[in-house]
C-alpha cells in the first residue's frame, strides 16, 4: 500500500462493521476516498451500499470501526454535531425525499435556511441551482405534480445549493427512465467538476461502464477489490 | 433564525388549521370557565367586604338591667325589685363591651326608641302595633367595629364574647345569612380551584396532543429536514411558537368571551338590590395577563413534553 498524505482523503473507513440484529450488513470495511473524487459504490441488492451511505451521513451508527468524514470521526461526534456534519454534505435518494407540501423552491431553499443563511442571499442561490438543473420554470410547483426525473433534478439542486464538499447519492437513478438517469448522472458529473467529492451507490452497471471512475464493489457487506482499480486508495 | 421560525410556525398553523382551531377553542373554554370563577370570587369578595364595612352587632338585653348612666337612654327607670342580680348596670355592660378588642362604638337603643323606629318603618301598618299590651322589644346595644375587625371571623368571635356578657340575652349580626353566603362562597372557591386545575391539565394534554399530531403528520418532513442538516432548535422553535400561539389566542378568545358576556348581562342587573352595595367589576387586567401568560407557558411546556421523542438523532 502506498502511503498518501492524510489530508488528501476526505472520507476514511477503518474496519467498519454494521449489524442489524444478527444480520451483518457491513463487515470489516476499510477504504479511503480522496478529495474531489467521483466514486461508484456498487453491488447486488443487500450488499451494503445503502448502509454505507447511511453511515457516511450518520443516518446510522457503525457497530464497530471508525469513519472519518471531512475530518470528523463519526464514532465520536456528539448528537449536537450531527447537523453540522450533514450541512457539509449533499444527499440524494432514490425516493427523492422531497417535502410534498412545499414548493420546489422551498424544498431547495430549506437547505440554506437550515444553514442559517440570510433571507436576502437565499433566493439568488436557489434560483441559480434550479436553473442549473433546468427546473427553474417549475419553482412554484409542488413535488407531486413533477415527473420522477424532475423530482430527482430538484433533489440534485437541493444537494448542491449549499455548495457541499461531499455529495452522497443512494441509487439516484433507481426509479428513473434511461434518459432521465443519464441527465442526472451528467448533473452529478457537473457537481464533481465544481469541486465536490461525489459518491454514488448504484447497481446500474450500464452507467458504471460508461464512466471511467473508481468503483467500490460490495458483496454481502464485504469489499470486493476489482483488479483494475488503483490499489493506493484501498 | 427567529424570522424563519415564525414563518414556519405560521405555516404549521395554516397547514394544521383544524387541529389548531380545536386546540384554541378548548383553551378558550378553559380560560373562560376559570376566569368566570375568578370574576365570581372577586365580586363576591367585594360584596362581603362592602357588607362587612357596614356590619353591626346588636346585643339584646334582658328586661331587668338597671339604667344608671347609660347614654341616650330614655327608657323609664325599671323597678329595682324586679332586677335579677343587678350586680352590673347598663353603663357597666357598655363599658365592658367597649373595652373589648375591635369594638369601635357602643350605642344604647332603648326599647322605646326601637318601638318608635319600628312604627316609622312599617308606616301605614303601624296600627297593627296598637293591639299590643306592652312594648315587646328589648333594650339593646348597637355595636360597631374597628375597620380591621370587620371580617366574618372577628365578627363571629366578638359576637360570641358579647353574648357571654351579663344581661345580654341574644346577639345578632345576620349570622345565618352570612354563614350561608360564606359557605356558598367557599364551596365555589374550592370548586373553582379544582376546576381550574382540571382545565389546565386538560389544556396541557390537548396542546401536547395537537403538537404530537402535527409532529406525526410532519414526521417525513422532519426526517428530511434533519438529513439536510437541521438542528433540533430549527425543528423545535416553530413548534414552541405554535404551542404558545395556541395558548395566547385561545386565552384571548376566552377572556374576550367572558367580557362579551359581562358587557351584555351586567347593565341589566337592577341596582336597587344588594348589588347597590358594591360595583360589579370585570376580572383585573393583571389576572387577564396572568391567564394569557399561563396559557402560553402551558403551550410551551406541552410542546417540550410532546416533541422530545421525535427529536432524538
Amino acid at each position: 500500500m502506498i502511503s498518501m498524505p492524510e489530508e488528501k482523503f476526505i472520507i476514511r473507513l477503518f474496519n467498519v462493521s454494521k449489524q442489524y440484529g444478527k444480520k451483518e450488513a457491513l463487515k470489516d470495511l476499510s477504504l479511503n476516498i480522496a478529495e474531489n473524487e467521483f466514486v461508484f459504490v456498487t453491488g447486488p441488492s443487500g450488499a451494503g451500499k445503502s448502509t454505507m451511505i447511511k453511515l457516511l451521513y450518520r443516518g446510522e451508527t457503525a457497530s464497530s470501526g471508525d469513519i472519518i468524514v471531512d475530518g470528523l470521526n463519526l464514532a465520536r461526534i456528539s448528537r449536537k454535531q450531527i447537523p453540522a456534519l450533514r450541512r457539509r454534505l449533499g444527499v440524494i435518494f432514490q425516493d427523492f425525499k422531497l417535502i410534498p407540501t412545499r414548493t420546489v423552491y422551498h424544498n431547495v431553499s430549506l437547505v440554506l435556511e437550515v444553514a442559517g443563511r440570510k433571507p436576502g442571499e437565499i433566493r439568488p442561490l436557489v434560483m441559480e441551482a434550479l436553473e442549473y438543473v433546468g427546473i427553474d420554470d417549475r419553482a412554484d410547483e409542488l413535488p407531486p405534480v413533477l415527473s420522477g426525473g424532475e423530482k430527482q433534478r430538484v433533489a440534485v439542486a437541493r444537494a448542491m445549493v449549499g455548495a457541499p464538499r461531499i455529495v452522497l447519492a443512494d441509487e439516484p437513478t433507481g426509479s428513473l427512465d434511461p434518459d432521465s438517469a443519464a441527465r442526472i448522472f451528467s448533473l452529478l458529473e457537473a457537481v464533481h467538476r465544481s469541486g465536490a467529492t461525489v459518491i454514488v451507490a448504484t447497481h446500474d452497471q450500464e452507467m458504471i461502464r460508461r464512466h471511467a471512475v473508481r468503483v467500490i464493489r460490495l458483496e454481502n457487506g464485504r469489499l470486493v477489490m476489482p483488479a483494475q482499480q488503483d490499489e493506493r486508495l484501498w | 433564525m427567529v424570522i424563519v421560525a415564525f414563518r414556519r410556525a405560521i405555516k404549521d398553523i395554516r397547514d394544521n388549521k383544524f387541529l389548531n382551531v380545536v386546540s384554541m377553542i378548548t383553551i378558550a373554554l378553559s380560560v373562560f370557565i376559570v376566569s368566570a370563577f375568578s370574576f365570581f370570587f372577586n365580586n363576591a369578595t367585594n360584596f362581603l367586604d362592602a357588607w362587612q364595612q357596614g356590619v353591626r352587632i346588636i346585643a339584646y338585653l334582658a328586661d331587668e338591667v338597671p339604667e344608671e348612666d347609660v347614654p341616650k337612654s330614655d327608657v323609664p327607670e325599671p323597678d329595682q325589685s324586679e332586677t335579677a342580680g343587678p350586680e352590673m348596670d347598663r353603663a357597666g355592660i357598655r363599658e365592658k363591651i367597649l373595652a373589648l378588642e375591635g369594638v369601635a362604638t357602643v350605642v344604647f337603643v332603648s326599647k322605646a326608641d326601637a318601638y318608635r323606629d319600628l312604627q316609622q318603618k312599617i308606616g301605614k301598618q303601624s296600627s297593627l302595633l296598637d293591639g299590643l299590651d306592652k312594648n315587646p322589644l328589648p333594650d339593646a346595644f348597637e355595636i360597631t367595629l374597628d375597620a380591621s375587625f370587620r371580617n366574618l371571623d372577628h365578627i363571629a368571635r366578638l359576637a360570641g364574647v358579647i353574648a357571654q356578657q351579663p344581661h345580654v340575652e341574644e346577639v345578632e349580626y345576620a349570622q345565618k345569612w352570612l354563614h350561608r353566603f360564606s359557605g356558598i362562597y367557599n364551596l365555589f372557591k374550592i370548586t373553582g380551584l379544582v376546576l381550574a386545575g382540571i382545565f389546565f391539565i386538560a389544556t396541557f394534554l390537548i396542546i401536547a396532543n395537537t403538537i404530537r399530531l402535527i409532529m406525526y403528520s410532519r414526521r417525513e418532513e422532519i426526517e428530511i429536514i434533519r438529513i439536510i442538516g437541521a438542528d433540533a432548535e430549527f425543528i423545535k422553535y416553530p413548534l414552541f411558537i405554535a404551542g404558545m400561539a395556541q395558548g395566547f389566542f385561545g386565552s384571548i378568545c376566552g377572556i374576550g368571551l367572558l367580557y362579551a358576556a359581562f358587557v351584555l348581562t351586567i347593565p341589566g342587573i337592577p341596582r336597587d338590590t344588594v348589588f347597590a352595595l358594591f360595583e360589579i367589576r370585570f376580572i383585573s387586567g393583571m389576572f387577564a395577563i396572568t391567564m394569557v401568560l399561563c396559557s402560553m407557558l402551558i403551550g410551551w411546556v406541552a410542546c417540550v413534553f410532546s416533541i422530545r421523542k421525535f427529536l432524538k438523532f
